[in-house]
């Protein structure tokens, strides 16, 4: 058994940033990865678009993520591929990692964990499609494998459900491939891809988008042969009388991604039921002592650098994790309730600790605002004010406040809200 | 006046053209690149072209690439064409060239991964 | 005279209910029905109507369903002569748990058994699409073959799932009541099952008692009728596991084989016609599920007809799993029309849930289509269950068809007027829990009536062990550390959800019936049956599929042969 300081599980953008990070504060660091090579989801995502704001340039998945590979190998951190974390037992001493991989069954112990353990995508069962179970009905992401690493076709006429990033990606990639993209539908009224992805990856190759639609069921034994579509009413429930066949082999759905946190609730980590990630405080640290979150698990981002922003942020404070009961948690961590106005926030709370200073805040509107003002006020007090433009629920917004001189205790009520209109 | 987005940062900022005789008029732009996509795609429109090319070795069957800087938007289809009469027979990194000059339209097919070499690096390891 | 009694009976019956347009006769133990109407469910209760409660009395539905084409059976589209010219003893029809048991216990004898299976695999239909209940039979009355199976099958289940390595769970069955005023009504029910029925071990626990074994029942239930000797199995791994045991104890199981015409003569089958060739048997066993009345025609036996009903399972996530830890359903007094109770909760062998099924009838046989409508009765009857039963946490769901005859049992009988025939029909719920049971009967039968021209021998060198595919997520830890020494394959996990290793993937394309494609590695050790169904394990189980039969990927299928993943690789299309 080794032992360690700082064990991150997963070797994707949040996890790389993470190890890297811990690492230059002089932890003891081990990065576990169950694929055989690290990079994570963005090995498979070619396209370019990434990093514009930490590199100031539009790198590909792969260039983006071979540049933290690259310093993670520098500083000659300590990994484990294609390794697979089977259970996690917290003790006095610290955790006890259990995992397996081609040697055999592998334990480590640790002072503190970063779960960078990414997210997943929802499926055609979990958004009510029925009908058959042919096959051609992939997820984005099980596509984009098929083409982008295995160099595999896995469409020919294709319907798209979900106007998410991934399915516009794949619109345009499999039109490149050759593949007939006849439609992307969405079910909301909205689309909920950036708009330049609508953009470069629709627009650009005349493929129609319809709103207020779905799939609601469909044919095929063998191959996918057809889908039926429907228009939904104002509560997305499918209009009778509206469905109509589309002939196609194949079906991409992009409706939506879930954080990934079964070892997280494993080790008894509450979530918040709005970012389906645990919850945690402004260095990423979960409500578990020692056990931290970041990217796309805390909740789904949609600019890889923030990802890497986060792991950045609890890998560094999850090197300075001491296993000692008193101080910090003395002042302990107050909650920042986030209203309706907001979809979510992240993080949920403040640590109290000596250097609460400036604190990166990440959140979603609820609703689309052309003028909107986000407010913090503690205990009926506005500290903080700002305004917005085109405030989106698909699009998160990134913040820095500096709660430096706020004498924020235990007992403080801290509110964000966003309201309408630009008046501060 | 044409409305157009810019695709240049997630911003998605929403822009207003407007041509006044030889000059463009942007407006909706928050930063100056805006301006610059905006003269671009209205006279020449320019995009990046990403994917893949094949390879000679079993364990990555593909390899990612991209052009080296945006190619004419009407091209994208010939410089696509290319790309999939390319096979890759080196094991090259993350940004060596893989087709020069494609088309003659000065830019080049690039690697965007060295997953080849890290490939090589694991089988060594063996 | 009775028969024209009855038979006045019956025609007046119906005429009063559907007018002149449906008819019925009675020839020996048959009761026609016959005529035109242009509704299923009108179908169906026209031949419910006439169900006899007389043993060996059986419904034949010859109702023409106006304006509707049924649909024909489904079967494969190619043809060889693989099986051209086998004379085995016996020609077994049919790879669900009836036909697939029956082998097994055929070859405990020296006879040459042939297994026919129309699909691709076994268990693809009925026996794969159920919620695998092993049932304590205490619903079930006593005088019928489902009582008397359920029963002895039940008790089985120990020994078979140990012999065949299969997972198996006695978890016991709860059904709660609401209203304390039941309880006389449930108290007299549980004596004359325990006492006249031989359920002896199914009884009354109090509300209280409940809360305590189970909390996340309805905490109204006032009290509940327990069942300890009820179970649960995978129905699709018991029956793959007895048809590997038939197969290794020298059984051919022939898959993608349908049956398509038989030639019969003096009342007895001289040949077997299939789409692989044609098959001269001794004795032919008739377990085609649905299609089970259309093989009886074929040997000129038709003597009872099948109505299918489907039913809808959902699938919950195992995050769901601690809300129900046996098996759970609530109950009311009011009479409940539906065939089944409206279906339950399951804890599965896998720690999943198991929500359903629904019953609703049906003409089309293969019709595995699902139904939100489905999924929604069910949540909503059985939120009365268990209150904490959510939607969300459902993870996939899927149809199954029961073959029902219209006097709801069994049939399982030699044939009537053909003689070298045996029908194993109507095989619905509890069907897989009566399997173990029926297959010994029946496979007595088949040696009873092969023996009259000969003895039949033992077979000395039967083995009733099966040894399963390791679960190596559920072994100790030093012994999976060994197994993964021995082969590194057991460390490589490529199921993240379900923990399941490559090695594990490669044990079932080695198998005895090994099945290359992805849903036929999924049914056996499960890639793909966990939360993100597959999303990330289904390209690398269709690599390692290719990677160790040398199929190029582009060949995967997901199942059957038209259902391929891939359309070639890419860069081929634009040139």
């Amino acid at each position: 058994m080794t032992d360690y300081d700082v064990l991150v599980i997963g070797g994707g953008p949040g996890g790389l940033a993470a190890a890297v990070s811990a690492k230059k504060e002089g932890a003891g660091v081990l990065l576990i990865e169950r694929e055989a090579r690290l990079g994570g989801i963005l090995k498979q995502c070619i396209h370019d678009g990434f990093g514009l704001l930490r590199f100031g340039e539009k790198l590909t998945g792969p260039e983006y993520v071979e540049r933290f590979e690259e310093e993670f190998h520098k500083l000659s951190i300590s990994y484990e591929v294609q390794t697979f974390v089977t259970s996690v037992r917290k003790t006095e001493k610290g955790f006890y990692v259990y995992a397996v991989n081609a040697k055999g069954v592998r334990e480590y112990r640790t002072k503190a964990m970063v779960l960078a353990t990414g997210c997943r995508e929802r499926t055609a069962k979990q958004v009510f499609i029925h009908g058959t179970r042919p096959a051609g009905v992939f997820t984005a992401g099980t596509a984009q494998h098929f083409v982008n690493l295995m160099g595999q076709m896995p469409a020919r006429r294709c319907v798209i459900l979900g106007s998410g990033d991934i399915g516009l990606i794949m619109a345009r990639r499999l039109t490149l491939e050759g593949a007939k993209v006849l439609g992307v539908y969405e079910v909301k009224p909205v689309p909920s891809g950036l708009t330049r992805n609508l953009v470069q990856c629709l627009e650009d190759y005349d493929i129609p988008l319809f709103l207020s639609h779905t799939v609601t069921r469909v044919f095929g034994t063998g191959r996918l042969t057809g889908v039926e579509i429907a228009g939904v009413d104002e509560r997305m429930r499918p209009i009778p009388g509206t469905e109509r066949y589309v002939e196609c082999d194949t079906l991409i759905l992009s409706v939506g991604l879930i954080p990934e946190n079964e070892m997280a609730e494993s080790l008894g980590v509450p979530l918040d039921i709005r970012t389906k990630g645990p919850i945690c405080d402004n260095r990423f640290m979960t409500e578990a002592d020692g056990v931290f979150t970041c990217g796309n698990a805390t909740h789904v981002n949609d600019l890889v650098d923030y990802v890497s922003e986060s792991g950045e942020i609890a890998g560094r404070a999850a090197a300075s994790y001491k296993k000692r009961t008193g101080q910090e948690s003395e002042k302990g961590r107050v909650m920042m309730d986030a209203d309706a106005s907001l979809q979510y926030l992240v993080p949920q709370k403040l640590n109290l600790g000596s250097d609460l200073g400036k604190v990166i805040l990440y959140f979603r509107s609820s609703r689309v605002l052309t003028e909107g003002t986000l407010t913090v006020a503690v205990d009926g007090q506005k500290i903080f004010a700002r305004k917005y433009q085109n405030l989106k629920p698909p699009e998160m917004e990134r913040l820095e406040i500096d709660f430096t001189g706020q004498c924020l205790t235990k007992e403080s009520r801290v509110l964000v809200s966003i309201a309408e209109g630009g008046g501060i | 006046m044409r409305e157009m987005t810019c695709i240049v940062c997630p911003n998605s900022c929403t822009l207003k053209v407007e041509e006044q005789r030889e000059e463009i008029v942007v407006t909706g732009n928050k930063c100056k690149r805006g301006r610059e996509f905006a003269a671009a795609e209205l006279k020449h429109p320019m995009r990046t072209v990403c994917s893949t090319v094949r390879t000679v070795f079993p364990e990555a069957p593909v390899v990612p690439v991209r052009v080296s800087a945006e190619i004419p938007k009407n091209r994208i289809f010939d410089v696509m064409r290319e790309i999939n009469q390319t096979v890759l027979t080196v094991r090259a990194a993350g940004g060596d060239v893989v087709i020069r000059d494609v088309l003659g339209l000065g830019v080049d097919v690039i690697a965007t991964s060295s997953m080849l070499q890290s490939f090589a690096e694991l089988k060594g390891e063996k | 005279m009775k028969r024209a009694k009855l038979e006045r009976r019956l025609k007046k019956n119906l005429r009063t209910r559907f007018g002149p347009v449906v008819n019925a006769s009675v020839e020996g133990r048959i009761i026609r029905v016959f005529g035109r109407l242009s509704n299923w469910e009108d179908i169906v209760e026209a031949c419910s109507m006439c169900v006899m409660r007389i043993p060996g009395f059986h419904v034949v539905n010859d109702i023409e369903l106006e304006g509707t084409d049924l649909p024909p059976m489904r079967k494969p589209e190619f043809t060889d002569d693989a099986l051209e010219g086998r004379k085995p003893d016996v020609l077994v029809i049919g790879g669900g748990i009836s036909g697939c048991s029956i082998a097994r216990e055929l070859t405990r004898w020296k006879l040459d058994v042939l297994l026919v299976e129309k699909e691709s695999d076994l268990a693809l239909q009925a026996s794969g699409r159920n919620d695998g209940e092993v049932h304590p039979g205490v619903d079930l009355n006593k005088g019928t073959l489902k009582q008397k199976y359920v029963v002895k099958g039940n008790r089985m289940f120990d020994r078979v799932c140990r012999e065949l390595d299969v997972p198996f769970r006695r978890c016991g069955q709860y059904v709660g009541f609401t209203e304390k005023s039941a309880l006389p009504v449930v108290r007299l029910y549980v004596w004359h099952r325990r006492h006249i029925c031989k359920i002896s071990d199914t009884r009354i626990l109090s509300g209280r008692e409940l809360k305590k074994r189970e909390p996340g029942l309805n905490p109204r239930f006032r009290f509940a009728i327990y069942n300890p000797s009820a179970g649960c199995v995978c129905p699709y791994g018991l029956t793959i596991a007895y048809g590997e045991n038939a197969a290794a104890n020298g059984a051919q199981i022939s898959l993608d084989t349908a049956v398509l015409g038989m030639e019969v003569q003096d009342g007895g089958i001289r040949a077997v016609k299939t789409n692989r060739g044609t098959v001269r048997p001794k004795l032919v066993i008739n377990a085609a599920g649905v299609f089970a009345e259309e093989v009886a025609a074929m040997a000129g036996d038709r003597f009872y007809s099948i109505h299918p009903r489907r039913g809808t399972n959902s699938i919950l996530d195992k995050k769901a799993g601690s809300l129900v830890k046996s098996i759970a359903s609530i109950r009311t007094l009011t009479k409940n029309t539906a065939h089944t109770k409206g279906g339950g909760i399951l804890h599965t062998v896998h720690h999943n849930l198991l929500v359903g099924p629904d019953a609703v009838e049906t003409f089309e046989k293969e019709n595995f289509a699902t139904e939100q409508i489905s999924v929604d009765r069910v949540f909503e009857k059985q939120v009365k269950t268990a209150g904490g039963l959510s939607k969300q946490d459902i993870i996939t769901y899927f149809t199954g068809v029961r073959a029902a005859a219209f006097e709801e049992d069994f049939i399982i009988e030699k044939g009537r007027k053909t003689r070298n025939l045996i029908h194993c029909a109507g095989i619905q719920s509890p069907g897989l829990t009566t399997a173990p049971a029926v297959a010994v009967d029946v496979a007595k039968m088949a040696v009873q009536m092969l023996g009259a021209s000969g003895k039949i021998e033992k077979n000395e060198r039967f083995s009733p062990v099966r040894k399963g595919i390791p679960r190596v997520k559920d072994l100790p830890t030093d012994e999976r550390d060994r197994l993964i020494r021995k082969n590194p394959d057991y460390g490589r996990i490529v199921c993240r959800c379900e923990e399941i290793s490559k090695g594990e993937i490669i044990e079932a394309l080695k198998s005895p019936i090994a099945i290359p494609t992805v849903d036929g590695v999924k049914k056996r050790v499960r890639p793909g049956m966990g939360r993100c169904q597959g999303g990330f394990c289904m390209p690398l189980v269709a690599q390692i599929i290719s990677e160790y039969t040398g199929i190029p990927v582009e060949d995967v299928c997901k199942s059957g042969p038209d259902s391929k993943i891939s359309f070639g690789k890419t860069k081929e299309v634009l040139l």
